[in-house]
């Protein structure tokens, strides 16, 4: 019997715009909110809808996300039909390609998806955080009778031009597409996520892919000619939680909301919809005397001597006596020697800041200043100073500055 | 084959002393006892086994094994779902003739068809009440090299206080040695010796061959305890070596060790010794972080993930899921998981098992010799 709905997660990208964070690591990997990746939103959204068949495109920095996907056992998507697929480019008879466009990376797979020989497939982002009920689209995209639907947001319009838009009609069917328009005739923004008829994306996927002209791109090719062709096309609206944490700002704000669910929506904390991730398996974290925690949250393995404020730690996080740690995101593994200052910025995995270091510094408490950020694996010598705004590549000696 | 297995395989008795600890055995085994934050007693000696590359495990239960099967389901968490060996879990009556074994002999017996099938040419025999982490490589190493009957694992450390208080031996037995060398000359059941001794961890290794026929014997002669009847009256006559064991130990025995055993993990070095060295693997609950807000303070505690503390909370552990409301003070506590305490409620030395919940307001105030103990799912 084949699969009612599987899904296809884009996670090619290479998310040069997060620096530092993706040299080493592909963008759905990169970690999130004390104990996730982001992976583990779109993989728990899926779950938690029913899906149970789900494939990863991938193409850049794969190992370690392979690694972590493994058999999907920690979202419940280890299947014996179906269950999770880290989907990297292959190599074929024809010869072997890089996925060119969202649309080729999908088109690359036409024949994993024919295993499961599903009525629908939804198309999903790898690098968005959100928590979404996929079965609550699809349920829209049957009533609609629809052969395409595209989840949306209302944005601001001063906004809107940042963004793929949708022009629809009273009944929410899509009449126009904006990609990102000077003069914005919608404020429906695209948020990539698509529910197709797999008959009507596999005929179209075809068509892309005989096109020499086509970038191969869903929102620059694919919905463009399924508009040409007057097909039924229809915008669900949402209006959740949604962020693209694309860059190290979004990145750092978004970790800062999940401290603050009461008014940013995003609620991690909510036992009707989990979001699963691979355990640390580390024992409960120590708060000793004399450290100061507030407003922030610590996961399993940290060990707290110093000030923590307004801040998110991951797995094994240690802060030293006198070091104070305020408005920052600390991945897994780093320690924060004492009486350093590490403020408003994201420290990757396993990072030592040195003792009195100071990282983030800001002049008069400004908070433009942008966000600092220090790659996994470096150190950063005692007594050094790396400003707001910074991106740390390679180790800092002791008493350097870092602009 | 490549050889990435130990050539021994492990029977554990999880019920050995749940006689001294009623109130948390009430509802669950020695071995499923929430210890350390988030783990039960077993998960150490599991993770210890697995480690040491034993995956292949059979636990003989009793009674109350309820929460026990619910916590190892089959054994996924520990890399114990196995198509060649992994975890078996044997309840009474698993053989025709024997119902509830009453002891080790019994209960062997029981599973004699079962140890005849398996192919590894040792077995580990141990009771589960210690949290440690343990390297069981180094064990069936020493064994195999000494070609020794049965190794005896032992810790030199005064008899711990509930065992010198046990009186009725029905309640259990416990076990000193005399060593010479790596030979052991002489086995003293419940002795009360101060001072420190070779106090045996009821851990111990034998060929798998050499137990069957043993047990067979033992039983038709009607004998019951495995290390006073079948070893102890025979040291003379076996090859008995003993292995001192010197790594951290948590025996837990009674609501007091209970409490002390659990508070000795706030100091550094002790959980150093406990969790440096191999990972101690448990059942995941998919938590989220810890999160502290408002106006909280927390002081010299040890706090899983998934907790959410509003409140004061000091000199306490605290499983996952705990809430600790606004205003509310914690202080000497052990919170298992999901314990809930409400706002402005004052809790001083109590032990608050699963899903327990302690009105706004209350105040409750235990002593370090009598911690306070609330049930399970009790409100308070």
């Amino acid at each position: 019997m084949g699969k009612e709905m599987i899904a296809m997660i884009l996670a090619g990208g290479q998310g040069s715009r997060l620096h530092v964070l993706t040299e080493k690591l592909a963008k759905p990997a990169v970690p999130f909110g004390g104990k996730y990746r982001i992976i583990d939103f779109p993989l728990s959204n899926c779950t938690n809808s029913g899906i149970d068949t789900v494939g990863i495109l991938t193409q850049y920095q794969p190992l370690l996300l392979n690694e972590y996907i493994g058999n999907g056992q920690p979202w419940d998507l280890d299947r014996l039909f179906g269950g999770v697929h880290v989907l990297p480019p292959y190599q074929q008879a024809s010869g072997s390609d890089w996925y060119k466009g969202t649309a080729n990376a999908i088109y690359q797979n036409i024949g994993f998806i024919e295993r499961y020989d599903p009525q629908y497939v939804i198309i999903l982002s790898g690098d968005q955080i959100c928590k979404q009920d996929y079965s609550d689209f699809l349920r829209f995209h049957k009533e609609k009778n629809a052969e395409f639907s595209v989840a949306v947001m209302e944005v601001p319009w001063e906004e809107a031009p940042r963004f793929g838009l949708m022009v629809t009609d009273e009944d929410d069917r899509i009449t126009e597409f904006q990609e990102k328009p000077a003069n914005p005739r919608s404020n429906l923004a695209s948020m990539g996520i698509y529910i197709f008829n797999w008959d009507i994306l596999k005929k179209y996927l075809e068509a892309d892919e005989a096109d020499p002209q086509s970038e191969n791109d869903f929102g620059k090719n694919v919905i463009p000619a399924l508009l040409r062709d007057q097909r039924r096309m229809y915008a669900y609206h949402f209006s959740g939680y949604w962020k693209d944490v694309g860059t190290i700002s979004s990145l750092w704000e978004a970790n800062m909301e999940v401290l603050d669910p009461e008014h940013s929506g995003i609620n991690l904390f909510d036992d009707d919809w989990k979001i699963y991730s691979r355990n640390s398996g580390n024992p409960g974290h120590k708060i000793s005397s004399g450290a100061v925690v507030k407003n922030s949250m610590i996961t399993d393995g940290c060990r707290i001597y110093g000030t923590v404020k307004h801040s998110v730690l991951f797995a094994g996080v240690v802060v030293e006596e006198g070091a104070l740690v305020e408005d920052a995101v600390v991945m897994g593994g780093s320690v924060i020697r004492r009486g350093a200052h590490v403020s408003h910025c994201i420290i990757a995995e396993n990072v030592e800041i040195g003792a009195g270091a100071v990282v983030g510094s800001m002049p008069e408490k400004e908070t433009s200043a942008g966000v600092a950020t220090v790659g996994s694996e470096l150190r950063i010598g005692a007594g050094a100073e790396i400003k707001a705004g910074a991106i740390v590549r390679e180790n800092v000696k002791e008493g350097a500055v870092h602009d | 084959m490549i050889d990435t297995r130990a050539d021994a395989l492990a029977v554990i008795f999880p019920n050995t002393y749940d006689e001294l600890i009623p109130e948390a055995s009430h509802l669950r085994l020695m071995a499923s006892i929430p210890f350390a934050s988030r783990y039960r007693i077993i998960d150490f000696l599991l993770s210890s086994l697995v480690n040491g590359g034993v995956d292949n495990v059979a636990i003989i239960v009793k009674k109350n094994y309820h929460s026990l099967v619910d916590h190892l389901g089959a054994g996924k968490e520990w890399d114990l779902s196995r198509k060649n060996g992994g975890l078996n879990i044997f309840p009474p009556y698993s053989r025709e003739g024997i119902g509830v074994y009453r002891d080790w002999i019994q209960a062997l017996e029981s599973i004699r068809d079962f140890l005849t099938q398996q192919r590894e040419e040792y077995v580990i025999l141990t009771d589960c009440y210690i949290a440690m982490n343990f390297d069981f490589q180094d064990l069936i190493q020493k064994h195999m090299a000494s070609g020794a009957d049965i190794t005896v694992v032992y810790k030199k450390e005064p008899i711990p206080r509930p065992l010198m208080e046990l009186d009725d031996p029905e309640k259990g037995h416990y076990y000193t040695l005399d060593v010479d060398g790596d030979k052991v000359s002489g086995i003293h059941i419940n002795p009360k010796d101060k001072g420190v001794q070779n106090v045996s961890m009821n851990i111990y290794i034998v060929g798998r061959e050499w137990l069957i026929n043993t047990i067979r014997d033992a039983y038709v002669h009607g004998l019951r305890h495995f290390l006073r009847d079948v070893v102890g009256v025979r040291v003379d006559q076996l090859d008995v070596r003993g292995y001192e064991y010197t790594g951290y130990t948590a025996r837990i025995l009674d609501r007091r060790s209970y409490l002390e055993e659990n508070m000795k993990l706030l100091d550094d070095a002790n959980r150093d010794a406990l969790f440096a060295g191999n990972r101690i693997y448990t059942k995941v609950r998919d938590d989220t972080p810890t999160r502290y807000v408002g106006d909280s303070s927390a002081e010299n505690v040890m706090v899983a993930d998934g907790c959410v503390i509003e409140g004061e909370i000091k000199n306490s552990i605290l499983f996952r899921g705990v809430k600790i409301g606004r205003g509310a003070k914690v202080s000497n506590c052990i919170l298992m998981q999901d314990t809930v305490v409400e706002e402005n409620a004052e809790i001083d030395r109590v032990i608050a098992d699963k899903r327990a919940r302690i009105s706004a307001g209350v105040e409750l105030k235990g002593t370090a010799a009598f911690p306070i103990y609330i049930s399970k799912a009790q409100k308070v």
